[in-house]
């Protein structure tokens, strides 16, 4: 079954070229901005935000999925708690500190974690691990997961058939069997597909400038890239740019910001002051050791509020700024999905 | 059994390979050929340290012996944990003529000075080079055996290289090393990697060095269909050019195994299609780390390749030129010049 045959919205499906500045949203705090007060992100359970600002997720890009209900979590709970039971019985090994675990599954809805009307609010989900039955709040948590759509696109979303809620940003983070088992759950009970998420170097540079764009409001500490050139053995090269010099140079690489209408929208970045932002720090860069950064591959990004690797995780460090974070992942995901 | 010697010799058994740990404990000579026939080698790791604690006790091996055995290995396998080059300046008129034992009992004399409790173990090793083992205590505790500093010294050379000091133990060790090789400053060499032999062949230029001749192409051509031999011919050329250029900036051979280089920029932001930036007073600051697992044959590769410009920049020539992998770089010029004026601190 195809659940995107036919959908108008397909070329819509692809990396934005602009997108807004990611504004500081205290989104466990009320929205300082009237404008935005009805309008979602009222309110985050602030453990649920702990949760997700605490780990380092792998991602995965997630196909929509059919007839999931976010009024059945109970069920879902129930359901694949029983699934990796049954798993284990046959053999799976799902060995969290000893064999005699029991495993507890929950499903919940994470309020708030979205920024327009089509967006499907988060699901998370958390696998505890104990020897004792029931199996208590308390219990250590051995795997979590979530699936998230933050600014998905609108016209992607609308044109899905009724059935399938789109919740294309699958993060997890503890044991890989776990993860495994719960993929395959998903997949057998809403028929959605999983696939990694590879951050490209597109990507990572969206996420380099974004922090960066954010210093003056919130340290970023440092802006530190990490490339490798494909030469026998590997070389690696970490770039690391003190704070206020990326800074400095982001703002010069910007379009005039007189130039734009500085409405409700807020201010927007280009792609092309993306380029020429990374096209700064390697003409700097090749400048003194005359070696071309583009000849290699961009694996990763990091600053204080966030860092993320070409091989898909991600540790979101700053609640400010977490729904940029994600809107620009739930993209990537879109795009990585296939047809 | 003194707890601490067990507990050292228990360490260091399990630091040392199985497959080293009978050729290490042969050149050592402390095992009587019965107990030598009792250790079984196939055994696992635990099963023999155990046998070898209880040969501890039978044969009253004292922490003395267990520091030979530690030499003996640690000499041997010399390309393990952080070495950091240090360099003697300015020697007295004597410093040349410094030989081993006036060297170790002054060394020994100076550091006793200095700290209350310390133990030192110097032995010359074959290829002329002086290792000095230093257990440190303080004024109230006993020299620790667990986490020795190691120190190799060439005699008559001005090179030093230490393992595992402590930001306290430095100004001790620099005092004793100045007063006994009779120099009168030791400074950091800003050199240092896991492979003792590469850092020392880089400072002492131990390595296959190319000089700036005219050497026949390296490139064999094969009988490949060759659509344009001017292109052919001329790319040929080029890559040959790379590979020269390459090899005169880095050394030819087997290059000594550095693990990574350190710059510190503070230099001016130039970039003509940036007026901004250009304009800065300031410098832009920034660190940049090379790492591989054979940091000098990588850079040899960008160069070949293309990936570098050639001719390599003396930045990157620098590290087997001067033997250092760290390097703070900042503009020398005033106002500003069209080239790039860069000194190195």
């Amino acid at each position: 079954r195809s659940c995107l045959g036919l959908t108008p919205a397909l070329t819509a499906r692809r990396l934005s070229k602009s997108r807004k500045a990611p504004k500081s949203h205290y989104i466990t705090v009320r929205q300082r901005q009237p404008l935005l007060m009805f309008f979602s992100h009222e309110k985050v359970n602030p453990e649920h935000l702990a949760l997700l600002l605490k780990s380092e997720w792998k991602l995965s890009y997630v196909t929509p999925l059919y007839q999931f209900r976010h009024t059945q979590l109970k069920s879902y709970s129930r359901q694949l708690s029983a699934f990796i039971a049954a798993e284990k019985q046959q053999g799976f090994a799902v060995e969290v500190d000893g064999s005699q675990s029991n495993f507890r599954v929950s499903f919940s809805v994470v309020q708030g974690m979205t920024e327009t009307e089509d967006d499907a609010e988060t699901v998370l989900i958390q696998v505890r691990a104990g020897f004792l039955r029931p199996i208590s709040e308390a219990q250590r948590s051995v795997w979590s997961g979530w699936l998230t759509c933050v600014n998905g696109n609108s016209d992607y979303l609308c044109s899905l058939p009724k059935d399938f809620i789109c919740l294309p940003l699958f993060g997890s983070s503890g044991s890989e069997v776990l993860t495994t088992l719960v993929q395959s759950w998903f997949q057998k009970m809403f028929d959605c597909c999983f696939g990694p998420l590879e951050m490209n170097n597109t990507c990572l540079q969206w996420l380099a400038a974004l922090w960066t764009n954010c210093h003056p409001e919130s340290s970023i500490q440092h802006l530190k890239m990490i490339w490798t050139l494909p030469v026998v053995p590997p070389l690696q090269i970490t770039y690391t740019v003190n704070p206020k010099d990326a800074w400095k140079l982001w703002s010069s690489v910007r379009k005039d910001p007189c130039e734009e209408n500085k409405e409700e929208e807020g201010v927007s970045i280009d792609i092309e002051d993306v380029m020429r932002f990374m096209q700064g720090l390697k003409s700097h860069f090749y400048r003194h050791f005359r070696l071309d950064l583009s000849a290699g591959c961009l694996k990763q990004v990091s600053t204080a509020l966030g860092s993320a690797t070409f091989s898909g995780r991600v540790k979101i460090s700053n609640s400010q700024y977490i729904l940029s974070t994600l809107t620009l992942l739930t993209e990537c995901a879109l795009f990585k999905m296939p047809v | 059994m003194d707890e601490s010697i067990k507990r050292t010799m228990q360490r260091l058994v399990r630091r040392i390979p199985n497959q080293l740990l009978k050729p290490t404990l042969d050149k050592w000579g402390r095992l009587t050929a019965a107990q030598k026939q009792s250790l079984d080698f196939t055994q696992p790791k635990w099963a023999l340290t155990e046998r070898l604690l209880a040969l501890c006790e039978e044969n009253e091996w004292t922490a003395k012996h267990i520091i030979e055995l530690e030499m003996i290995y640690v000499i041997d396998n010399p390309n393990q944990g952080m070495w950091y080059a240090f360099q003697l300046m300015d020697p007295e008129d004597d410093a040349a003529s410094v030989e081993l034992a006036q060297f170790k009992e002054q060394f020994k004399s100076h550091l006793r000075e200095l700290v209350k409790h310390v133990s030192v173990k110097i032995k010359k090793h074959t290829d002329e080079a002086v290792w000095i083992r230093i257990a440190w205590g303080d004024g109230f505790t006993r020299p620790n055996h667990l986490k020795p500093t190691y120190v190799v010294h060439h005699l008559q050379t001005p090179y030093v290289f230490v393992s595992s000091l402590t930001s306290k133990q430095k100004p001790l060790l620099s005092q004793a090393l100045v007063l006994s090789t009779r120099y009168n400053v030791i400074k950091d060499a800003n050199l240092s990697g896991r492979k003792l032999t590469a850092i020392r062949d880089l400072l002492m230029r131990q390595y296959q060095q190319v000089f700036p001749t005219k050497f026949p192409s390296p490139l064999t051509e094969k009988n490949e269909t060759v659509s344009n031999p001017c292109i052919e011919k001329e790319q040929s050329g080029a890559a040959a050019n790379r590979l020269q250029m390459a090899c005169e900036a880095f050394g030819d051979g087997e290059l000594p195994q550095l693990q990574s280089a350190v710059y510190k920029l503070e230099t001016k932001f130039k970039d003509p299609t940036n007026k901004t930036m250009t304009e800065q007073e300031e410098p832009f600051k920034c660190v940049i780390k090379f790492a591989s697992t054979n940091l000098l044959e990588s850079l040899k590769q960008c160069a070949t390749s293309g990936i570098a410009s050639t001719p390599v920049t003396p930045l990157l020539s620098s590290i087997p030129l001067k033997g250092r992998n760290y390097f703070v770089i900042t503009d020398n010029g005033p106002g500003p010049t069209t080239q790039m004026h860069t000194s190195q601190k």
